[in-house]
């Protein structure tokens, strides 16, 4: 139980990066960065994906076109805005501190 | 077999069977009964929706169908995932922060207006959540006071401008005065600083001029109208549209009924009533087949319109309408044409005078006969039998509008030879004078002169088969002076050429009948007479009294001036009445 709550807030907060990440690469469609995270084995369901996106783009870290589709109702396609590319290069600095912090904590600062 | 149900889901329309359908909307009010505390719920569902719809689309494309099953529903909630997997990766640690922090405030209602309980612009459902009262008692207080004097429609108005309308969820929470701390209030910490801030702006806009918010108000104000026009307009409309409907359609049922009856699979007797007397035999059918087409057609169109208005729906198409325009107005051609015929033997007119002289009598009795008379066939018809001579029906029939102009007048002159006569004169038109003529003569009247007593018929009958062509009777009753005439009160109506009703008979209160005596200068009530000689006694032994004093009193002038005006006046009116008489 307690380990799965760790792994549980771990995922999370790796989650948002990811789809940051994801987004940074270029235009993209719902339903193609889920495709995404679950071969990177993150992701298990996608309705948690939407209220996810929907929140970054409400503080302004992404933004949408809708694009029409040949098979079915029109796709929001997100793009990251100057705001998202921000925090994403801030994440990417923690990110870089924790991969260090998580190294040096299991092989030990000398070796 | 299955039964398929078309649903739209995110702009897209599938074809789905029952049992999945019934299974994807369970799944889809989970979601949405699990985000209905979320900032962005709607935005979310949305998403979720237009997934679901592209997903379910993708998989009858890949399996070549037509219709969703169950298996494709549960594919599709296994990859959206159920909500208890929803919870793992976004809220899980803000809860316990949102609840400590709302426990920690007190919860108090705020005065908003509902928007979602509204009827005009929800003060009533927002003064009834403050109150806590049930909102109906609110409505009825407020209708009751507009009603009584109409205070309530100035405080409605101003709880309008005041009152801010609750818009976010935080707001309709508090104006339920429901607490913050709702099981499944999902937020993450920024989520909840968002809505604190949004709270925040929204209490400046409270605090606006009171320009600004009667501004706001205007622009409801109207909005509602427009939603009262096209909503319960529209209602009212309908409303009216059905009630002519159906009134028409009754309408139009008596009509065709009423068109049958009249070609004479009814009742024949009807002809001779006015004013279809006027019709001659021939035309009947023609005359009254078009007045059924000229008053059938508009009411069919109105009601045919109602029908339009009421269900959006066209009745008849255009050509149908076109040909039924063409019907009327050929309608309309043929009575006219009919009616000018008909017009046409009113033209020439015809008199035909009788004369009988009576016997010389000092005085005469005048009475009506309102015994009704009845032909040999009339008495059979009416089942009256020839053996009850006592009984007497009589004829109260007054003037109605069916009832045809049949009445006779009486007119009284005084006769210039020294016999007593009545002069019967029957008139009539007709489309030329033999015809008019032919018409006076189908006149059949009567009247009874026995001893002293004259006694008239008050109405005239046309013989069998004839028509009415304005046919009248006048009696011209002709006295020699000084015969005395007692008029009965019956007779007065058709005596025209008298006041009959202004002599009263002060002494004599029965009033049946009134006592009149044949002068030079005509017909005089006795009564008038004998009240008129008392005047002038009176007036006279005033004027004698009068001269009398003048002599006494030469001296006073004053005295004598007032003396000879009064013997002036006094004398006027004498010789008026000597003049008079």
């Amino acid at each position: 139980m307690i380990a799965e709550n760790t792994q549980t807030q771990m995922r999370k907060g790796i989650l948002e990066y990811c789809v940051l990440s994801i987004i940074a690469r270029g235009e993209i469609y719902a339903s193609d960065i889920i495709a995404e995270l679950k071969s990177a084995k993150l992701l298990v369901v996608e309705g948690t994906l939407y209220p996810l996106l929907t929140r970054l783009k409400n503080n302004g870290l992404l933004s949408y076109n809708w694009v029409e589709s040949t098979s079915g109702p029109p796709r929001k396609y997100y793009t990251l805005t100057e705001d998202g590319k921000g925090i994403l290069s801030q994440l990417d600095q923690t990110w870089q501190e924790l991969a260090y912090a998580v190294g040096i904590s299991q092989k030990g600062a000398n070796s | 077999m299955e039964k398929t149900i078309i649903i739209n889901i995110g702009n897209t329309i599938i074809h789905i069977e029952e049992s999945a359908y019934e299974l994807l909307k369970a799944y889809l009010n989970e979601v949405k009964h699990y985000f209905v505390n979320h900032a962005d719920d709607l935005e979310i569902v949305t998403d979720i929706e237009n997934r679901i719809a592209e997903l379910l689309t993708e998989q009858l494309e890949e399996q070549k169908k037509q219709v969703v099953d169950a298996a494709n529903v549960n594919f599709v909630i296994g990859q959206m995932g159920r909500v208890q997997d929803f919870d793992t990766i976004e809220d899980e640690e803000s809860e316990p922060v949102i609840n400590t922090n709302y426990q920690a405030q007190p919860v108090d209602k705020k005065l908003y207006r509902d928007m979602d309980e509204r009827v005009i612009a929800g003060v009533c459902a927002g003064v009834a959540h403050y109150l806590d009262f049930d909102v109906k008692w609110i409505r009825l207080a407020t209708l009751l006071t507009v009603l009584l004097g109409g205070t309530g429609l100035l405080v409605y108005a101003l709880l309008w401008i005041i009152m801010p309308k609750a818009k976010s969820r935080l707001e309709k929470m508090e104006m339920k005065g429901e607490p913050a701390n709702l099981q499944g209030f999902q937020k993450n910490l920024d989520e909840e600083l968002q809505a604190v801030k949004e709270r925040l702006s929204e209490a400046n806009k409270h605090a606006q001029p009171i320009f600004a918010q009667v501004g706001i108000f205007i622009g409801e104000f109207f909005e509602w109208l427009g939603r009262f026009v096209s909503g319960t307009g529209k209602v009212i409309f309908k409303v009216i549209a059905i009630i002519i409907i159906v009134f028409g359609a009754l309408f139009l049922l008596s009509l065709i009924v009423g068109a049958a009856a009249f070609q004479g699979f009814w009742d024949e007797s009807i002809y001779e009533y006015f004013p279809f007397s006027i019709v001659n035999d021939g035309n009947r059918g023609v005359i009254v087949l078009s007045a059924f087409i000229v008053c059938f057609i508009p009411i069919l169109a109105l009601v045919l319109f109602s029908i339009r208005v009421a269900f959006s729906k066209q009745a008849i198409n255009k050509t149908l309408s076109f040909a039924l325009l063409i019907i009327w107005l050929a309608g309309v051609a043929t009575v006219g044409y009919q009616a000018a015929k008909i017009s046409s033997e009113f033209k020439q007119h015809a008199e035909l005078t009788q004369t009988n002289d009576l016997k010389t009598l000092p005085i005469y009795v005048i009475d009506i006969d309102k015994s009704k008379f009845f032909s040999k066939e009339d008495s059979i018809a009416y089942h009256i039998n020839g053996n009850e001579k006592n009984k007497i029906v009589v004829d109260d029939f007054e003037d109605g509008p069916f009832v045809s102009p049949n009445n006779i007048r009486i007119i009284i002159n005084k006769s210039e030879t020294a016999t007593t006569r009545i002069v019967q004169k029957y008139e009539s038109q007709g489309k030329t004078f033999p015809s008019a003529l032919q018409n006076a003569q189908n006149i059949s009247y009567s009247y009874i002169s026995k001893d002293e007593s004259l006694v008239f018929n008050p109405r005239f009958q046309l013989k069998k088969g004839s028509i009415w062509r304005n046919q009248e009777v006048y009696i011209y009753l002709e006295v020699p002076v000084g015969t005395k005439l007692i008029i009965k009160q019956d007779a007065y109506r058709y005596i025209n050429n008298y006041g009959t009703w202004d002599c009263a008979d002060k002494e004599n209160d029965s009033n049946d009948s009134t006592a009149w005596i044949m002068t030079e200068d005509g017909l005089k009530c006795i009564a008038q007479l004998k009240e008129d000689a008392i005047k002038k006694k009176k007036l006279k032994q005033e004027l004698l009294d009068l001269e009398f004093l003048k002599k006494n009193r030469s001296a006073d002038t004053i005295y004598q001036d007032s003396v000879s005006t009064r013997i002036r006046e006094v004398e006027q009116e004498l010789g008026i009445n000597i003049e008079e008489n």
